[in-house]
């Protein structure tokens, strides 16, 4: 659900065709939230176990770094680029904090590890945007090349040997827990109020609307479009420091694979989600429960006992997700006779 | 023409990063010599447990001389990538070139191609069809390894008749090595009628699926005794599991890994025994073969291998045994260094 930006001085009209989109993104996250909701009683009924507090913890830890990516990732979306060089990032991130932090190698102190890996972050993350506004490279391509070559970096940087022996200091942001809950939990909630306030309420979330919805009349309502697209290519690129921050360090190894298949997990939840993969649409809040939706679907899996092959499901499942939701918003927004503008920038 | 031109700009961009990821993993080119040169090829790169072996393989390397050892392979376990390799080493010719295929099925085309240009073919760690390859060797039978395991289980368990739920969590479904093993393991615990094997999961050589893997089990069979990982990914992926769960001791791991990586866990008794052979002396001896190979003191019926440090070794048909298993218990793990 989401207020659209229609009242604003400088923002166009909503023509119909929007109007239609929009009810569509909420009415999906209704639908998502069912789904969800269906899928957990189905599966508790079939083990009870599922319901356990330890498994919903579980699940909600192994969901966090798609939820924090996932909300930058609806911003990208919405303003109607995309970033799919997440997974990489991630790994490359991954393969810094290890260099940075390991006693083998540079050792430095943990508080200057963790700045270091967020700067990096937004700096690959600002070098997207640059390839996209400066460059005027379609992002889908850029992230594409990204993607390869940021994985390749992290081979170079890995030296092609595992990263043991993390420091425990280092282990406590994946592992630890605060006040009850684990802390990548509360660093994901954090994140997701953020990114939700944002959104709905910051003149920055209505510009990010405003030309997702349509580029050229952002730009005439002199709206800074090259800008604002920078800032949340940075954004998505910090958001993965911090998702690097306090998902690599569950483990007691940093692999060069860390991250491998990670964007397409962010980008399916926000399509699931209910955000128009033309942009202009959506909102966090779907990202969130499709998130949670698509983490729970190996749990699910291993639960109601399928056989061995039955985690090979999961891709499977995961794909067939994004389709039904891609054609959902298709079939939503079919341009009527009025639509004509709005269906030529599609 | 502002389409064409962004186009052309994306794909000068997206050949730019082919080109990086290609020059990166292709091994510098050696200056001629008439040195044996012996390609060693690992599964996954970067893998402790084969970085160990690449370790003996150079000790053996540097002790014969006349030996210059390429040690490559794909840093993602990528079957694709590791024929690639295979293919490129046949262009260049060199002598022997050793696998351990992740994939039998995509290996063995590349590795037939090699061995009709007349490039010595044998595996090590994994095997491939046997008209792909003269020799392997071979770490251990799989009824050593798949008897070893299961063992290992249930002395961990204890107890006269040891009891409970076990799973495993192998390395893909299409493993040779970890169907081979899982078969002589189902064949064991037929010793053991209180065992029950209640779930066999893979985890694609991925430590985080491993992790989650186990937590998932862990929690959909609220009875579980025991956890076999056995892949040097799954077990410590298993383990880390288990710990965070807090039932360290209550439910059991163990599995194939080397033992620097499991030494905390061995230490804090999440894991009682972890099964393995010399992984160094395994890399030296594939290189011993590969060399007598090329110089012709190995031929097709031989029974015996004189293997330099590791002195005489068995060869039974076409396999060359390295022979004994290894179990590291807290014991005797910190006296191993790999």
């Amino acid at each position: 659900m989401r207020t659209p930006p229609a009242n604003g001085p400088d923002s166009p009209g909503i023509p119909p065709l929007a109007l239609r989109r929009m009810l569509a993104a909420s009415r999906r996250q209704f639908v998502t939230a069912a789904v969800l909701l269906f899928t957990l009683v189905a599966v508790s009924i079939a083990n009870p176990a599922f319901l356990s507090g330890q498994n919903l913890r579980d699940l909600l830890v192994q969901s966090a770094p798609v939820v924090i990516v996932g909300c930058g990732m609806t911003l990208v979306i919405l303003i109607g680029e995309i970033d799919i060089s997440v997974g990489s990032l991630l790994g490359l991130l991954a393969a810094l904090m290890g260099v940075l932090a390991s006693p083998q190698r540079l050792g430095l102190p943990i508080p200057l590890v963790i700045a270091g890996v967020l700067v990096a972050g937004a700096a690959i993350g600002l070098l997207n945007g640059l390839l996209v506004t400066r460059g005027r490279v379609p992002s889908i391509i850029a992230t594409l090349g990204m993607l390869t070559v940021l994985r390749g970096v992290t081979e170079l940087v890995m030296g092609g040997e595992w990263i043991t022996n993390l420091p425990p200091s280092l282990r406590w942001f994946g592992t630890g827990s605060s006040l009850g809950f684990p802390f990548s939990l509360w660093v994901a909630a954090a994140v997701a109020m953020a990114i939700f306030a944002l959104a709905r309420f910051a003149p920055l979330g209505i510009r990010i609307l405003a030309i997702g919805g349509n580029p050229d009349a952002a730009a005439i309502a002199r709206i800074s479009v090259p800008r604002t697209k920078l800032l949340v290519f940075a954004l998505v690129g910090l958001l993965t420091g911090v998702a690097a921050v306090i998902a690599v360090p569950q483990q007691s190894v940093i692999e060069s694979g860390i991250g491998a298949g990670f964007e397409l997990v962010v980008v399916t939840a926000v399509v699931v989600g209910g955000t128009s993969i033309r942009g202009g649409y959506g909102g966090v809040v779907g990202t969130i429960l499709a998130a949670l939706l698509l983490g729970s679907i190996r749990t699910t899996l291993v639960f109601l006992d399928l056989g061995e092959s039955a985690v090979y499901w999961e891709r499977a499942i995961q794909g067939a997700f994004i389709l039904v939701a891609v054609l959902a918003d298709h079939l939503a927004s079919r341009p009527g006779p009025d639509d004509s503008l709005a269906g030529a920038r599609a | 023409m502002k389409l064409a031109s962004r186009l052309a700009l994306a794909a000068a961009v997206a050949l730019a990063a082919c080109n990086l990821a290609l020059a990166q993993t292709s091994p510098a080119t050696p200056p001629p010599s008439k040195k044996t040169v012996i390609c060693l090829l690992p599964k996954k790169k970067g893998l402790p447990y084969f970085t160990t072996c690449a370790k003996g393989a150079e000790e053996a390397a540097r002790e014969l001389g006349n030996v210059e050892l390429i040690y490559d392979g794909p840093t993602d376990g990528s079957p694709e990538k590791a024929a690639s390799m295979v293919d490129r080493w046949t262009l260049r010719g060199v002598d022997v070139i050793a696998v351990s295929p992740n994939d039998p099925q995509v290996l063995g085309q590349a590795m037939k191609k090699a061995r009709e240009k007349g490039i010595h073919v044998i595996t090590w760690d994994a095997d491939a069809a046997p008209e792909a390859r003269e020799f392997m060797v071979n770490q251990a039978t799989a009824k050593d390894i798949g008897y070893a395991l299961v063992d290992a289980m249930a002395k961990d368990i204890g107890g006269e008749q040891p009891e409970g739920e076990v799973a495993i969590i192998t390395a893909t479904l299409t493993a040779a090595n970890q169907n081979e093993w899982m078969r002589f393991m189902n064949e064991r615990l037929a010793k053991y009628p209180k065992l029950s094997l209640v779930a066999t999961k893979p985890s694609n050589e991925d430590q985080r699926l491993a992790f989650q893997i186990a937590q998932d089990l862990m929690k959909a069979h609220p009875r579980l005794k025991g956890i076999f990982g056995i892949s040097s990914v799954a077990f410590p992926g298993a383990a880390e599991a288990v710990k965070q769960a807090g039932k360290s001791g209550s439910v059991l791991v163990t599995g194939l890994a080397t033992p620097n990586d499991m030494k905390s866990y061995v230490h804090d008794g999440t894991v009682k025994s972890v099964v393995l052979w010399n992984t160094i002396d395994l890399g030296y001896l594939t290189v011993q073969t590969g060399a007598a190979l090329a110089s012709g003191k190995l031929k097709p019926g031989q029974t015996t291998l004189d293997a330099g440090r590791l002195g005489t070794k068995q060869i039974e048909k076409d396999q060359v045994l390295l022979g004994d298993i290894l179990v590291f218990t807290k014991d005797n793990i910190d006296k191993f260094d790999f």
